[in-house]
């Protein structure tokens, strides 16, 4: 099993969310989150004095998949959060030794 | 090691830190999430129209254990976040290749205890 782990814009969270739904993901976790990349933040000027935006609003979008599937679901991701402009995020898939659902105790891939 | 993460119920938070205690766990950390399972959320009526909840409140929790404790440190959560009602959670565990206490720069299975 695999952890596909995406950090992207905020307003891309139902794209991702209907894509995923659509490539048959039967839930997900989201969280808010501040970060930046290679643009290190942007600058916004207020009042005019100049202020760095050091950390940029992201959601975080988590989600346990089969092995199988974690190739499709990247894709899914990465095709519904992008706009092309610099923040976009990132997308990534890591191993999952072992998954246990909470309410019946089922584990491993019945528990997804 | 191991990264142990579970998302559970918010308000079943005290009992598994209560438990994770009793069993010995160190430390954790917690955050505020939402999401969905198999019951894609809920609906919820409020003046008579019905809204659907897509995402529910839940509160995510993680704790570096060592590869021996795994799967108790699992087990002890699973038990603990247990109501038996849909939306109880999951928790999984991810192998950790390197941990450092930031304090002294301990390494490995020291920066855990």
């Amino acid at each position: 099993m695999r952890l596909v782990t995406a950090i992207v814009k905020p307003f891309k969270l139902d794209d991702v969310k209907s894509a995923l739904e659509a490539v048959g993901v039967q839930g997900l976790t989201v969280s808010e989150v501040q970060g930046f990349g290679r643009q290190r933040g942007h600058t916004e000027v207020y009042r005019g004095a100049e202020y760095t935006v050091d950390f940029v609003p992201k959601v975080r979008i988590e989600v346990l998949v089969d092995d199988a599937d974690a190739g499709a679901v990247l894709d899914a991701v990465i095709m519904a959060a992008q706009t092309g402009s610099i923040g976009d995020g990132k997308v990534w898939s890591t191993p999952v030794d072992e998954v246990v659902r909470v309410r019946t105790g089922e584990r491993g891939t019945e528990a997804l | 090691m191991r990264l142990v993460t579970a998302v559970v119920k918010p308000f079943k938070l005290d009992e598994v830190k209560a438990a994770l205690e009793s069993f010995g766990v160190q430390g954790m950390t917690v955050s505020e999430v939402q999401g969905y399972g198999r019951q894609r959320g809920h609906t919820e009526v409020y003046r008579g129209a019905e809204y659907t909840v897509a995402f529910v409140p839940k509160v995510r929790v993680e704790v570096l254990v060592e590869d021996a404790d795994a799967r108790d440190v699992i087990d002890v959560i699973a038990k603990s976040a247990q109501t038996g009602s849909i939306g109880d959670g999951k928790v999984w565990s991810t192998p950790v290749d390197d941990v450092v206490r930031v304090r002294t720069g301990e390494r490995g299975v020291e920066a855990l205890s």
